[in-house]
């Protein structure tokens, strides 16, 4: 495998080129993906905190207004979206379980890198595409969202997909040892759809469960850059946010080690 | 006839049983899984009441019982449907589908029963007494009105049922359709909010078009408010309507059908 820094960036590109073309190949697919989900998921979710707020006393729960959580509600399902990872993770431990892996093993290209630099690649793609649905809501209904702070904000999130990467490759690597990971890729997903904040803003939970969650590094999926563009919060969280997913990617980063290796040398390709 | 499926369903219960069990570490991990989604929708609404006392037009006690009530109907529908819809794209772009039509038995028996979802039979106790301790909770509860469930669980069921049914038909039409699944649980987030949520003419959608309301929040209402029969009236003919317009659904996909020559 060629070690430049040029080969490294060609041959991700490509790779993010392949993640894109992948996914624009089926458009109806697309579209459902990226606008008619997210727009479903929001309408359903405004509607649920039109009807708390029809009968919240002062206007206000937990100090923020109607309009800070319709501004929530908007944008935690879209943030939310992008930091999940079903798709490429089910890929990944079906490699491992089905023994295909051997065919990226055989190739120039670790494993870990193919599927993140394709992932990214989809991922940016959504966000183009799906970021209309948020932004145009807070400009018609008027919301709290500062989008001067959204790159920012995106950055962050980009910087958590490599941790969400991270956590996809550890589970796929457990199938060298007990080949069929299906369930802790929900049980995962499902309990990080509680720590980032998506299902439930952090600031309502009881106060040490808010304290705990925003300790760890989930919180940066959806919570932190959204209390950042809703001006709930400011850069002193985002600080955090880029401080906690650092430290986590590199205890995650030892652990993914580990695991590939143990694992590649337990592991005897069946010829698939 | 009924002697024969049940056979049938009693060897497809077998064979799911064997194959959830092979691997058991990840069995376990699929109910806790199971039990961790069923919380966050808990959490939710137990999190939200911290804050206000009343969603819609119900209380803490009264929205326990709706959820409960989904959850509930939701593990029926898991265990014994989930799976074969979520395998129904894979067959028919596989050409599989093929393979299953020309077996001596209903067609739509087979593609919706092969598998069945062990993991989940834990789910259905633990919600079903989560229904039974909810409704403990409402004062002077009269518990014969228990006995609409017979009438309004199928009924839930049978929105479910035809509603995946029909989207995974559609499969047939396109090449690859993964967005039906998706589209399907966008669609079945609208079943798991109570409808009071949802005002005048989408409200009337949600009861009688697209009848995702029909799932647990009016059976969660026939429970707690006084007896409105045309809800209960509803709910008994829902089934048929919606089956009559599934099986010409079904025949027209079937006609569109060209087999991927598996």
């Amino acid at each position: 495998m060629k070690t430049s820094f040029i080969a490294f960036w060609r041959r991700n590109l490509a790779l993010a080129n392949l993640g894109i073309v992948t996914n624009l190949e089926y458009r109806f697919n697309f579209i459902i993906d990226a606008f008619i989900q997210p727009i479903l998921t929001v309408g359903i979710e405004v509607l649920l905190w039109l009807a708390i707020f029809k009968t919240a006393p002062e206007g206000k729960i937990g100090g923020f207004s109607r309009e800070a959580y319709l501004a929530y509600a908007v944008w935690a399902p879209f943030l939310g979206r992008i930091t999940i990872s079903w798709m490429y993770e089910s890929m990944m431990a079906e490699e491992v379980a089905s023994g295909t892996i051997n065919t990226i093993l055989s190739r120039p290209v670790s494993f870990f890198e193919y599927y993140l630099s394709q992932m990214l690649g989809y991922k940016l793609i959504t966000t183009i595409f799906s970021l209309m649905v948020p932004v145009v809501a807070s400009i018609y209904f008027d919301l709290p969202i500062q989008l001067s702070r959204l790159p920012l904000a995106l950055l962050l999130i980009m910087y958590y997909l490599i941790l969400v990467h991270m956590m996809s490759f550890l589970v796929s690597t457990l199938g060298f040892y007990i080949t069929r990971v299906r369930s802790f890729t929900i049980l995962k997903n499902l309990t990080l759809l509680l720590l980032s904040g998506e299902l439930v803003p952090i600031d309502l939970m009881p106060k040490f469960l808010a304290k705990l969650f925003l300790l760890l590094p989930f919180s940066s999926g959806v919570y932190v850059p959204l209390a950042y563009i809703s001006g709930r919060r400011e850069i002193d969280l985002m600080i955090s946010g880029y401080t906690t997913i650092t430290w986590s990617i590199f205890i995650l980063g030892g652990l993914c080690i580990l695991c590939w290796q143990r694992g590649v040398r337990q592991y005897t390709g069946t010829g698939a | 006839m009924i002697t024969k499926y049940l056979s049938l369903y009693r060897a497809f219960f077998k064979a799911s049983f064997a194959a959830d069990i092979e691997y058991r570490l990840n069995f376990i991990f699929l109910i806790i899984a199971e039990f961790v989604w069923y919380s966050t929708q808990l959490i939710l609404f137990e999190v939200l009441f911290r804050h206000t006392n009343i969603i819609g037009e119900w209380n803490i006690s009264q929205m326990r019982v709706f959820i409960f009530l989904v959850l509930f109907i939701d593990s029926i529908y898991m265990i014994l449907w989930d799976l074969n819809f979520t395998a129904f794209t894979d067959n028919v772009r596989k050409g599989t589908l093929d393979l299953l039509l020309m077996k001596p038995i209903n067609s739509m028996f087979m593609l919706s029963s092969q598998r069945i979802s062990i993991s989940h039979i834990p789910c259905f106790f633990v919600t079903a007494v989560g229904v039974v301790w909810a409704l403990g909770q409402i004062p002077d509860f009269n518990w014969f009105k228990l006995l609409w469930l017979i009438f309004l669980v199928p009924a839930g069921l049978s929105v479910i049922f035809c509603g995946r049914f029909a989207l995974n038909c559609s499969a047939i039409l396109f090449t690859r359709a993964d967005f039906l699944q998706y589209l399907w649980y966008s669609l079945f987030r609208l079943g798991l909010r109570p409808d009071a949520i949802y005002a005048g003419f989408l409200r009337f959608v949600l009861i009688f078009v697209v009848p995702f309301a029909m799932i647990a929040s009016i059976p969660a209402r026939i429970l707690l408010e006084p007896t409105q029969y045309w809800m209960i009236g509803w709910s008994m003919l829902l089934p048929f309507v919606l089956f009559t317009l599934l099986k010409k659904y079904w025949r027209y996909c079937l006609r569109q059908y060209s087999s991927a020559s598996s």
